[in-house]
């Protein structure tokens, strides 16, 4: 059954810096391009409901065009077509892992804004009317009152954008960042052992995610309003669901 | 006649061209307690919100003792509806924080009290409203009748001018009714100054300086409790008391 699946290779490659390292890009990479998604989601969740026009076309502009082009593409354009339009691009600090981070987290704000607004969207109203009753600005009531209470909405379908988003950080192998993926195909290719070398990559994503998943059952029983909520143990299980 | 506190003049306000306050007038001296019915649509909620400055008004003056509030802009707005409380039939208690957050967060937020000092403050309140057990306890830990009376504590915390119900206890089941009315009460002998739209009407006779009846956007009726309820001058509120008695 077996025919040639030589363990000892799959070890040496599992424990081996490439790997580790581009373990460590691919999550690295994927904290902050969804940092920044969720920081600018939220501005264009805000600016969805606008009393400007302009803003509220702006915002539908931005979603249309990062939803409707393949990452892909958005990837190679930011790496190989910005420093061609924008000659400050042009320089040797646009690394690939800038380029990169700066077209997922483009992307990803275009997903996070509709996650970020229908969270906002599903605390009730007489929530903002009782902060505006006590003299509180609106400012103050999205930070005390709406934010925290939208979080628990918006946590869910987040754990899931993260598993996506670290995903598509293998694209970033054409733009020759030395991600995971990158590490997997060089070792595979070096003496064509591609079921080990790629086994060991299986392993690193699937342990980025089991932890990820812990995490995410950490931060829902933190924005659980309820003390009992707090004690309760979340049960994992209930949470791979939610992050399938 | 003593000083009046809040005041509404000749408001008028509509929503999608639907005018649902036209041209009401409505004052409350200090002390005074007034208890507005009306059937429901009549505007009454409309018009405690415009008196909150929740809304604006789209013509006429709301006063907030000699101060005409009703053309300031939304900043300045919100530091004076700091001198209002206000108090929802669904109580709108901030989910994510306890009963003790939710009293202090007006004192912190907008008073710009330290922490410390603003618990001391807000315990105080909640022992007044009979909830101290209660301060670490979320709203979805509390019952309606004590959501209510923690929603009662949080307005009167930042020690406002006057206090305004918007049917605060319709959302009540029955057994839980009284516990509520009781704080009221106790409000109203202490000497708050309040407005009320309710339909307990024993609550009424019993504590109202005067009674307002409301309908269709406009106010039409005001009386003492005993003549309110013994000689309703207008036939509209002799149906209506009819329907809800």
């Amino acid at each position: 059954m077996l025919a040639s699946f030589d363990t000892h290779i799959f070890w040496e490659a599992l424990t081996s810096r490439p790997y580790w390292h581009g373990a460590l890009l691919a999550l690295e990479l994927t904290l902050v391009s969804l940092a920044a998604a969720c920081v600018i989601g939220f501005f264009l969740a805000l600016g969805r409901s606008s009393r400007f026009r302009g803003v509220r076309s702006f915002v539908f502009f931005y979603s249309w065009i990062f939803r409707a082009t393949p990452t892909l593409l958005q990837l190679l354009f930011i790496w190989n077509g910005l420093p061609q339009i924008w000659s400050t691009f042009a320089n040797d600090w646009f690394k690939p892992f800038l380029a990169a981070f700066i077209a997922l987290s483009l992307n990803e704000a275009a997903y996070m804004s509709e996650i970020i607004r229908a969270g906002l969207l599903s605390v009730d109203p007489g929530q903002e009317l009782a902060g505006k009753a006590l003299g509180m600005t609106r400012p103050r009531i999205l930070r005390r009152v709406i934010v925290p209470q939208a979080i628990r909405i918006i946590i869910p379908p987040t754990g899931n954008e993260f598993i996506t988003l670290l995903k598509l950080t293998s694209l970033a192998y054409v733009i020759s960042l030395h991600e995971l993926l990158t590490a997997s195909q060089v070792r595979g290719a070096a003496d064509f052992h591609y079921a080990e070398a790629y086994s060991a990559a299986v392993i690193y994503y699937l342990v980025i995610v089991s932890v990820l998943m812990a995490i995410q059952a950490q931060l829902e029983r933190r924005f659980t309003w309820s003390s009992a909520g707090r004690r309760r143990r979340v049960p994992v299980v209930s949470v791979a669901h939610d992050a399938r | 006649m003593n000083d009046v506190i809040l005041r509404a003049e000749d408001v008028h306000k509509s929503y999608d061209g639907l005018e649902v306050l036209r041209g009401v007038s409505i004052d409350v001296g200090r002390g005074e307690v007034k208890v507005i019915i009306g059937p429901s649509g009549s505007g009454k909620s409309t018009l405690l919100r415009c008196l909150a400055l929740l809304e604006p008004v789209d013509s006429g003056s709301v006063y907030l003792e000699k101060e005409r509030l009703s053309d300031l802009r939304e900043k300045q707005l919100a530091a004076h509806r700091s001198e209002v409380g206000m108090v929802f039939q669904r109580f709108n208690l901030f989910q994510n924080m306890t009963a003790l957050g939710n009293v202090m967060c007006g004192l912190v937020e907008v008073r710009g009290l330290k922490r410390r000092e603003a618990r001391e403050r807000a315990r105080e309140f909640l022992a007044r409203v009979g909830l101290s057990d209660k301060a670490g306890s979320y709203p979805e830990e509390l019952s309606g009748g004590q959501q209510q009376r923690v929603a009662i504590a949080r307005a009167l915390v930042m020690r406002p001018k006057a206090m305004l119900f918007d049917e605060p206890t319709s959302a009540l089941d029955v057994e839980l009714v009284r516990e509520v009315l009781d704080v009221m009460e106790g409000l109203a002998r202490e000497g708050m100054t309040m407005i009320v739209v309710s339909h307990e009407l024993r609550f009424a006779h019993h504590v109202a300086s005067s009674i307002l009846m409301m309908d269709e956007g406009e106010m039409i009726e005001e009386a003492p409790p005993d003549r309110f309820f013994s000689a309703p001058s207008h036939e509209r509120t002799k149906r209506f008391l009819a329907l809800v008695e």
